[in-house]
Parts: C-alpha cells; structure tokens; sequence
C-alpha cells in the first residue's frame, strides 16, 4: 500500500462499546454517540481535544452499532479533521483471507489496525476513549512523554481513596516512573486512577501487541494485559497527571448529574471556552423560540427547539419542543424529544425523538427514586408507557 | 428535471438600511438570529435541485465570501457544478429596483457559455422566503414564455420597487413603485440560457442598464409572463423593512414555513455552546440562537449568537446583533443592535415603535 507522509503522532479511538449500564440510552446507538450538553455527542470532546491538540489522523474504531456514529462523523469536517493526508478513517471490524472476527479487547482493535497505523509511520501512537468527557491538550501529554523518554504515558487523575477501587490504579515514583498497576484493586495502594488514556512509543506498541495476540490465556485489553506485561518487561511507563475535569459518564445517574451540573453557573464543566471550542456535527436548525406564555430557568437550550410551558432547571437539547402548560423539571431531553401540552416531566432523561402524550406525567420528586429513562423514539401515554 | 443553474446577484446597494450595511452588503445582512439574507436565495437553489450556483458579488464582497466560503454548507463544494464566484463590476446598481445589471452578466458570459443547461433561475439577495424554484421553472417551460417573473401582491406601499401590470398572467406593462395589493416583482425570474445569452449581446451597448430596464419598451415583442407565489416572501429594502419582517419570525407560521424542515434554510456553521437561561431571568415571545447567556428580561426580540443579558436588565421588541453585552440594569427598547455593542449597565437605549434605534456595528474588545 502506498505509504502516506509520515506523522509525528496520531491517535486511535475506541469507540466501539456499547455502554451497556446507560441502559435505554445505547439501545440503538454506541455509548460515543449518545447526545450530551443540548447539541454534542459524547464522542465531539475527545475528537475536539484531537482536533484543539493538531492532531489530523484519527482512526475511530467501531463495532457497536456503527451507523449512527458513522454517519455523524461523516468526513470529519465539523471537526476540521478532513484532510488528504490523515483526517479521520472509521475503522470497523474486517475480514481477510483466513475469515473475519470482532474486535476481542482494546488491544485486539488497535492490532488488528497496525496496517492503518503502519500507513502513517507515526512516531508516537496515542490512544483514547470515545466515551470520556473532558477537554485535554495531548501535546503536554505528548511533551512530557518526550521528557520522561518513556514507552508508555498514562494520563492519571487524583480520585479520592473511597473510590479508587473503581479504577485502574497507579503506583509512581518520585520521578513519576510507574512502578505497579493495579486493576480496580480492593485495597488501592495510590489515588492516582488511569483515565483510559496512553501515549505509546511505535515500535513499543507494535512489539507488544504482537506478542500478546498470541497469548491464548490474554484478553487482549490494555488495562488487564499490555500494561502489567510492559511493567514486567521493565519497559519505561510514565504518569501524567491531569488536574481539570473528567468523567466516565458511565452511569444513568451519572449522566444525569454531569448534565444538571451543566446548569450552575459556574459549571465544572463549562462546555464554552473560545480559546478550546468542542466541536460538533451540528444540525441545520434554527434559533430556538421561546412562546409568550413560557417560563423557562436554569436551563440550557439547544437550537431549533420550541418552548411553550414551563422548563426549570433542565437540559433541553436541539430540536425538543415542550407544549402549553407542559412542565419539565430536572430532566435532560435529547435531541427531537417532545414534551405534549399539559404533561409533566420531573427528574427524567427522554431519549432521542420519544414523545410523552399530551397530560402524561413522567417521573418523580422524590429524590429516592432512580431517575426516569424513556429510549430513542419512545412514547409515553397518558396513563403509562408503551 | 430539464438542465439548470441559477445565478444569484448581490452586486447593488442602498442607503436605506443605514449603518447596517456600511461594513457589508444587503445579502449578508444578518436576519433571523443565525442567517444572512443570501441563505434564502441560496438554500432555496440547493434545495430545488439547483447545484450550479453562480454568485454576483458586490464590490464589498469580504462579508458575503467570508460567509459562504467554497458554499460547504450548502453542499456546493462539488467536483461537478458547485458554486461559481461572478465579480460583479465595480459600480454596483444603485437605482431602487435594479438588481440585474447586463454588464455583471456580460462579464461573467463564460459561466453561461460553458454551462450546458437548458434554463436559467436568476434571483435577488434581498428577498426573504423559502421557495422550491421548480414550481417556477415549471410554469415557464409549459407556457413557452421568454421569461417567468416571480410576483406577490404587496403587503404595503413600496414606492422604490418594481411592479408588474398583468393581463392574465402575461405582463403588459412595468410599474414603477407600488401600492399595497399591486403585483410586486420579487428579485427571481427564469429565462433559457440562450435567450439571457442573446439578451446580453442585443444590450451589450448599454450594458450598464438593469435587464428590466433594457427590456422595458420590448415587453409587447416579448413573451414575459408572471408566476405567483403563494407563500411568505418579503423584500428587505430599509431599516424598517429589516425590522418588521425580523419580528414577523416570531409568528408561528411564518417560522414554521420559512425554518421548514423538509427545506431547511442553510447557514455557516458556529461552534457556540447551547444558550444557557439562570435562576430570575424572565423570557417570553423571543427567537435565541445558541451561545447567549440571560440573566435578565427579554420579551418580543431577536437575539444573535453570543449575546448576554445581564441580571435585572431588560430587552424589548429589539434585534441583537452577534457578541452584544446588555449590562445589568440596562434597557433596550424598540432597538436594533448590529454586532459587538456593549451597554452599560443602567442605561437605556430607547426608539419607538415607528422610529427604531439603530446602533452601528463596533469592533470586539480582545479578552483581555
């Protein structure tokens, strides 16, 4: 295959699971593609973070019910990632000469990629999540990977110790040198959580998936696998350590609080920031309009919606309509939802084009409850769900 | 569907909308919280299935480029067709109702020339409607006419624009300024490419003259007929003009039809965030694009992307242009602010419904 212009760096992006614990959510569509913040999907920050970072190859690994993702990442130019030479390849599951299989673990996507990575001759192979949020210059990263002249950067963060059992923890020297790694460990030796994002020298990389796709007993993941494997060879792995905001939004009730959160002031994660822009495949909608009878706080509202009754404190993501007398509290609705005359909406996520009947009434105040969830193209009745 | 490209002209200018078009021209008037007027006619090709666009441009055409680009949003960026830049010449038309002068077509007579299409849909840069050009198109070819003009009967007196006598659907004779309920021309005709070819060279002599105007004393000779369109479609010739068709936005079925989302009205894409409404603001009758932030009262207005009501101020029956700031406190009433305006906190900026303030565009203060 002809060999494109060597880059310094380029990064591979998983984007291929399903998210399976935001239930309704990722029914239809991988966790990257799920709508946030009223007009991005999950998958603009870390596109973003490459696109702000001048990184302009970008593979994006799929599996999951691709269609959705592909289609809104099209050719990558919303995120100005359309070049000639690099730009953004979605890289799919594919078949060869000895038959086709899936994607078995992180690892086994990006080596079953090393011909991409290998087209582009690129020094340095960073690799990220689809499903993170948070906004990141990787050339500090990659800078510091420099310094340390190391195999392998993880980013870290600081989590408190209750909870660092839910990570991949890192134990580092002075030097920040890592000198053990620890799986979601039951008795965390360091607060220092992996966020799922490392920069590997090439030839590391390469070596090392290669011997480890012949390890019947691996399962082929960078967390469980690549990781401890490169410790034990002794090879160089370095922290970086990130202080701003990231999260896995994991959860239902996570996504939930990550969205109201949004509405403060002065949010933690303030999506407006004109010197780091998130970018996003942005439909062509109109202004959103606001009706003479509407009241509407602490809320954020995307385009081409249309406000009739009363919102507070919710996120209302382009393209939703809320009808006379409806009244939506604490909830998120994705993009298309509607909200009929006269229903209630309280402290619930209504996914994409679902449509709760004119009266219905979804949801609850009480804070003991879980948080209501309808799917994509859901409709809820008065009376019940159908 | 016969061949067609359509040629839309910019290249003419007007004291009437005052300081709004002193840095840019009419077709990139901001309108509608998020588009220029160019989006209208241009959107409205693309989505007749027109994918060969040539644009007039004026002699101020930074805004109108700087807008439309290589026409990526409105899918004109094509290896086949596309968008094709026409520099208009340099004196631009400045009599009220010329729009089509011979001279910008005669220098850009390769792009006729080249092309290999049957028709031609030519259309102004200040006409405010969303149309599928192919009702149009259709009505010229099974009449067999020279020429089809698009009419509507005017919503009001407009001393300054062109009207059509008709007789049946055949125009007779051309009017020179109208009264409320005349047939008015809007800025659109269809033509074959050859006849426009032909017209060109005839007229090549006074090539500085409108088409209209050249083709006035030939109308008995000709076959130009009219085609009435149905919808909303306003001409934007004065700041008064801007302001009330602005505001007609806020009519639920004016928007329904001019947003439609079979037909969606294209636009350069911005990356502002969702527009974000805190505790105490109060919102009421207003069309808000992404990137503001209220604190404050806004009732009956328009806003443009970035701008920021603060606490206790208010904002009625007003146009805010992009990156306008109203402090708190401060009131704007019956107003238009072009872009970049700040207003400081307890003051009011007051017109009246008849006699808009207007504010001249200002440069945007870096952060500091």
């Amino acid at each position: 295959m002809k060999k494109m212009r060597k880059k310094e760096i380029l990064a591979m992006l998983l984007a291929g699971g399903q998210g399976s614990r935001l239930g309704a959510l990722t029914k239809t569509i991988a966790k990257p593609a799920v709508s946030f913040g009223g007009k991005y999907r999950i998958i603009d920050f870390s596109l973003s973070n490459c696109a702000n970072s001048h990184i302009d190859t970008v593979g994006v690994l799929t599996q999951y019910r691709p269609y959705l993702l592909n289609s809104y990442i099209g050719t990558g130019s919303a995120w100005g990632l359309d070049a000639s030479n690099g730009g953004v390849s979605i890289l799919p599951p594919y078949a060869t000469e000895t038959g086709g299989q899936w994607y078995e673990g992180t690892a086994d996507a990006i080596f079953r990629n090393l011909n991409y990575i290998d087209l582009y001759d690129p020094k340095y192979v960073l690799i990220l999540s689809g499903d993170h949020l948070y906004r990141m210059d990787y050339r500090q990263m990659l800078k510091c990977h420099k310094e340390n002249n190391a195999d392998l950067t993880i980013s870290v963060m600081k989590v408190p110790m209750e909870e660092a059992s839910r990570f991949g923890i890192m134990t580092a020297d002075e030097t920040g040198r890592i000198v053990k790694f620890a799986e979601k460990p039951k008795q965390p030796e360091s607060d220092l959580a992996s966020m799922g994002i490392y920069i590997f020298s090439k030839d590391v990389l390469k070596k090392a998936l290669i011997e480890d796709s012949t390890d019947e007993s691996s399962d082929h993941d960078f967390g469980k696998n690549i990781i401890p494997k490169l410790l034990a060879e002794d090879k160089r792995l370095f922290c970086y350590e990130f202080s701003g905001f990231w999260m896995d939004v994991g959860t239902i009730s996570s996504f939930h609080e990550t969205s109201m959160d949004l509405l403060e002031a002065e949010p933690k994660f303030d999506l407006d920031d004109e010197d780091f822009p998130i970018f996003s495949n942005e439909n062509l909608s109109p202004p959103h309009y606001i009706g003479p009878d509407a009241d509407i706080q602490e809320s954020i509202v995307g385009n081409g919606s249309q406000i009739f009754g009363s919102v507070l404190h919710s996120v209302i993501s382009v393209d939703s309509v809320i009808g006379k007398g409806a009244r939506v509290k604490d909830s998120v609705l994705l993009p298309g939802a509607t909200v009929e005359d006269g229903a209630t909406v309280t402290r619930a996520i209504l996914g994409e084009n679902s449509v709760i009947r004119a009266g219905a009434v979804f949801g609850s105040e009480d804070p003991k409850e879980a948080i209501a969830v309808i799917g994509d193209d859901f409709i809820v009745e008065e009376g019940g769900e159908s | 569907m016969e061949r067609v490209i359509g040629i839309i002209s910019a290249n003419y200018e007007t004291n009437d909308l005052g300081c709004l078009t002193q840095e840019r021209t009419i077709a990139s008037l901001p309108y509608g919280g998020r588009y220029r007027l160019i989006d209208f006619p241009l959107s409205n090709m693309v989505n007749s299935g027109i994918s060969t666009v040539g644009l007039i441009t004026p002699y101020k055409y930074r805004s109108v480029i700087d807008h439309i680009g290589a026409g990526k949003e409105w899918q004109l960026d094509r290896k086949n067709g596309g968008l094709f830049i026409l520099p208009g010449s340099l004196f631009g038309v400045t009599s009220s109702e010329a729009r089509f002068m011979i001279r910008d077509l005669k220098h850009n007579l390769v792009y006729l020339k080249r092309s290999m299409a049957d028709y031609v849909v030519l259309t102004a840069s200040d006409v405010v409607y969303n149309m599928d050009y192919r009702e149009i198109l259709e009505q010229h070819i099974q009449s067999g006419a020279d020429i089809t003009m698009l009419y509507h009967e005017a919503v009001e007196d407009a001393p300054h624009d062109l009207g059509l006598e008709l007789d049946g659907n055949r125009v007779t004779s051309f009017l020179h300024g109208i009264k409320i309920g005349q047939n008015i021309f809007r800025g659109c005709f269809v033509i074959s490419r050859q006849l426009l070819m032909n017209i060109v060279s005839w007229y090549n002599a006074v090539d500085f003259m409108d088409i209209f105007e050249a083709l006035e004393p030939e109308l008995g000779k000709m076959d130009v007929r009219a085609y009435r369109f149905g919808g909303y479609i306003r001409t934007i010739n004065n700041i008064r003009d801007y302001y009330i068709h602005s505001m007609d936005l806020l009519k639920d079925d004016v928007r329904k039809e001019l947003f439609s989302h079979e037909n969606p009205i294209m636009t350069k894409v911005q990356d502002s965030v969702p527009s974000k409404y805190l505790s105490g603001c109060s919102v009421r009758n207003s069309l808000i694009p992404a990137g503001c932030v209220i604190k404050g009262t806004v009732e009956n207005s328009i806003l443009f992307r970035d701008v920021e009501v603060g606490e206790g101020a208010v904002v009625k029956n007003s146009i805010l242009m992009q990156h306008c700031i109203v402090e708190p406190g401060a009131v704007v009433e019956n107003a238009i602010l072009d872009r970049n305006n700040v207003i400081k906190t307890w003051t009011v900026v007051k017109g009246s419904p008849d006699d808009v303030f207007v504010m001249d565009k200002k440069t945007r203060k870096s952060k500091e």
